[in-house]
């Protein structure tokens, strides 16, 4: 626990703001995701595909969080790259349930990974296998398997299944996020 | 190929692939459409089964199956379109069997459509009705419907009597007794089927359907009311009496001006338009059509056609371009890439190969393992560039087009290079090469008229040696007809003794030279021929005969000369040809 407050402290005194870059095809849950973490009076009851992209932001113990939802729809998906070199997190969010395009996802992380902006950084990316409530939803262990997570040697990740319209798993996963990257910045 | 394997690994990603699916169906049969309204597009295909069991409408929701649903008989086609502007935009399903089409919306049976029914023959008809009150036997009976086929054709008949021409001796008297009673009734089967927007271009908007008949009709439905709105008939419009449409294309807007293009069996593609009273042979193609597709940037049509071939049309029938393909092709289908602003031509071929092409241009190959008989490029469930392939054991294979794959021609493939991307090796432009272009195109008019005087000088000493020779038929080839004559002089030795050898061949087909002689004309202060007479007596055609005689020169000077050479008929004053040949100089010194 000392460590932990030291560790507060010392952020205190350098950074309290992090950009966290939030990808993922369409449809697979990114701004219900975002939308669950901002607080009750900001949410909006309704979410439509997102167009471009769009800027959130909300707190979690202690962190001001700018979040980039990026949208995931083919024809947006290069407007990505842009945002890897801001970003000290990166948040890939993945339908669970949409069996078809795990081969789209796997081909998108690979293309995120080999991005020179992405390479050879100790980026921390969490993955939320998403929409765990549906039935043909896979586990997220089988999830990682299909996205080959074990080859993402240099950098620290972490997969947790949720469900983004119930919040459930949500904490956990940023939780995680929230301490690779405090970790990242008392490093420097 | 392994390059192009390669290349295609990186374009198109293995999304699913179920060997075991078990469906046999056609590209007709299968569509892709957003069923629920929900954004996730599924696939709707008609499984044959085994043509006669096991035929299912199964509507696949991602990789899993959705729902299944008995059909009754074998389908022939299965389309979506939607039949009203309600709210949310479910579409209906469409599944051509026989006569029939049934709708399904929400994947529930809707309506059921049939074809109007057709007048029976009148000879027919009275036949059935006798043979209903027996007054006739079965073998007459047999014979008489016989007789009607030959006088207006098998297909002009009713399914009842086609059935029973087809059935051996003793089946014939039960099947009529079964079938006599009841009302004969003649219908048509439904061969192929599309849909036509009826007044708006959106890909949602209201659509009537297109059928295309056995009898060669071609009928457009209302979407709502399911009247018919447009019936024509093939039949009429070409020489044979095969034209079945078996592909439809539709384009365009029904209520404003449209285009129906139908392939039918005996090769010709038909135009049927707006207003058009009888339909128009737009292309008559030597062999049978496999598939047909209408690119719609263009309007190009492309046909793979039996004999190996996939030709291009332009929309007015006109022949654009042909290439071979390697295999038999099985069926082709339209890639839309819109994200690319480029339309590809996918053509599966035996074998399990699927080729993409851009024009003619090949770009791209996709292998499964066993040959496809049904393709579709289309929206499937989240994805929009989705390559749908079922083989013909019943294989499913799921290919999703990569985000980041463009498509470049490849060269070393079949198809050709344009002419443009050939590099040539030119070498840089010197200034010597300038100025003579410079001075070339100057002196342009004085270059052409020396060049055409000295033609005319050519041609002049040409036509002047060449009546030299006839005149002193100094020629070595005698073009008389009754003795044609060929002759050639060889001069051995060093002098001053020679040796002249002559070779004669009588180059007619069958008939024999006779009398004939060869005679030398020399300076006799020169030369002296040891036989200066020789007497042929006979020259069979074909054959080579050799001459010789020993020639000395005499001439004490060193000098050389000519020797004449003739060939004579004895009875003839003119020689027949002549040879003249020019002597060596002769060195007097060896002679010491
Ligand atoms: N059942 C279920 N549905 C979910 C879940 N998360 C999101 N959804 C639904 O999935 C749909 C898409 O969610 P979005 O948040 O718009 O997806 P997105 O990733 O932002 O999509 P784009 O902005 O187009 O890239 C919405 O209808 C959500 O209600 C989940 O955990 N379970
Ligand atoms: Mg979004």
């Amino acid at each position: 626990m000392g460590i932990w407050d030291k560790l507060t402290r010392l952020l205190g005194l350098k950074k309290r703001e992090v950009n966290v870059l939030v990808v993922g095809l369409n449809n697979s849950g990114k701004s219900t995701v975002i939308n669950h973490f901002k607080s009750e009076e900001e949410r909006s009851t309704e979410i439509v595909a997102t167009v471009g992209f769009n800027v959130e932001k909300f707190r979690n113990k202690n962190v001001g969080f700018t979040a980039f939802d990026m949208s995931g729809q083919g024809r947006y998906r290069d407007l990505w790259e842009h945002y890897y070199k801001e970003c000290q997190g990166i948040i890939f969010v993945v339908d669970s349930s949409d069996r078809l395009r795990l081969v789209v996802v796997r081909d998108e992380l690979d293309l995120l990974l080999q991005h020179p902006d992405v390479t050879g950084r100790r980026i921390p990316i969490l993955f939320f296998a998403n929409k765990m409530d549906i039935r043909e939803a896979l586990s997220s262990v089988k999830i990682a398997a299909a996205l080959g997570l074990e080859r993402i040697l240099d950098k620290p990740w972490h997969i947790c299944a949720s469900n983004a319209l119930t919040g459930e798993g949500l904490q956990e996963g940023v939780e995680w996020l929230t301490q690779q990257i405090r970790e990242l910045v008392s490093n420097k | 190929m392994s390059e192009i394997r390669n290349i295609n690994a990186q374009r198109w990603l293995d999304a699913f692939s179920e060997p075991h699916a078990a469906i046999y169906t056609f590209s007709h049969c299968m569509a892709l459409a957003d069923l629920n309204g929900d954004n996730d597009y599924k696939l709707i295909v008609a499984d044959l089964g085994t043509g006669t069991m096991n035929i299912k409408l199964k509507v696949y929701k991602g990789t899993s199956l959705f729902t299944e649903s008995t059909l009754i008989d074998v389908p022939t086609g299965v389309v979506t379109f939607h039949m009203d502007v309600s709210e949310p935009r479910i579409p209906a399903v469409a599944v051509a069997s026989g006569p029939n089409i049934y709708i399904y919306k929400n994947m529930r049976p809707y309506f059921k459509f049939s074809l109007p029914t057709l007048e029976v023959n009148a000879l027919e008809r009275d036949l059935w009705l006798q043979m209903r009150d027996k007054c006739m036997e079965v073998d007459t009976f047999f014979e008489l419907i016989q007789n009607l086929r030959q006088e207006i054709g098998f297909t002009h008949l009713t399914p009842r009597s086609q059935q029973l021409l087809l059935l051996e001796h003793e089946k014939w008297k039960s099947f009529v007794e079964t079938h006599v009673t009841t009302p004969l009734k003649k219908q048509t089967v439904i061969t192929s089927i599309t849909t036509l927007n009826k007044n708006m271009a959106e890909e949602d908007a209201v659509a009537c359907l297109v059928v295309g008949t056995e009898n060669g009709g071609i009928y457009v439905l209302d979407p709502e009311a399911f009247t018919v709105l447009e019936s024509l008939s093939l039949s009429g419009c070409s020489s044979s009496n095969n034209t079945v449409p078996v592909h439809l294309v539709a384009t365009g807007l029904f209520d404003v001006e449209y285009r129906i293009l139908a392939t039918c069996r005996d090769g010709t593609i038909c135009l049927l338009r707006r207003g058009f009273q009888e339909a128009k042979v737009l292309v008559q193609l030597s062999t049978q059509v496999v598939a047909m597709v209408v690119i719609l940037e263009n309007n190009n049509i492309v046909t793979a056609l039996m004999d190996r071939t996939i030709q291009c049309f332009t929309r007015k029938g006109k022949k654009h371009w042909e290439i071979k393909s390697p295999k038999n092709v099985t069926t082709m289908g339209v890639v839309p890439l819109h994200h690319l602003s480029l339309t590809l031509l996918a053509v599966a071929m035996t074998g399990g190969t699927v080729q993409l092409y851009e024009g003619r241009q090949l770009v791209d190959v996709v292998t499964v393992p066993d040959t496809v008989s049904a393709l579709r490029f289309g929206h499937f469930g989240q994805e929009e560039n989705t390559l749908i392939l079922i083989t013909v054991g019943g294989s499913l294979y799921v290919k999703i087009l990569k985000r980041t794959a463009h498509f470049t021609p490849q060269n070393d493939c079949i198809g050709l290079v344009p002419a443009q991307q050939i590099k040539m090796a030119i070498p840089k432009k010197t200034k010597l090469f300038v100025e003579h272009t410079m001075r070339e195109r100057e002196n342009a008019i004085a270059m052409h008229q020396t060049f055409q005087h000295d033609l005319f000088r050519l041609r002049l000493n040409t036509a002047r040696a060449c009546v030299r020779a006839l005149e002193s038929c100094n020629n070595p080839i005698s073009t008389s007809t009754v003795d044609p004559l060929k002759m050639t002089a060889q001069v051995l030795g060093l002098g001053p003794k020679f040796k002249l050898y002559l070779t004669l061949e009588n180059m007619s087909v069958s008939s024999t030279s006779k009398d004939l002689a060869i005679s030398f004309h020399c300076d006799d202060k020169i030369y002296s021929v040891e036989k200066p007479f020789i007497y042929i007596p006979v020259l069979a055609p074909g054959l080579t005969y050799q001459f010789e005689t020993g020639v000395e020169c005499v001439s004490e000077l060193g000098i050389s000369d000519q020797i004449r050479i003739f060939i004579v008929k004895l009875d003839q004053s003119e020689p027949l040809l002549a040879v003249m040949v020019a002597m060596p100089a002769c060195d007097t010194l060896t002679n010491v």
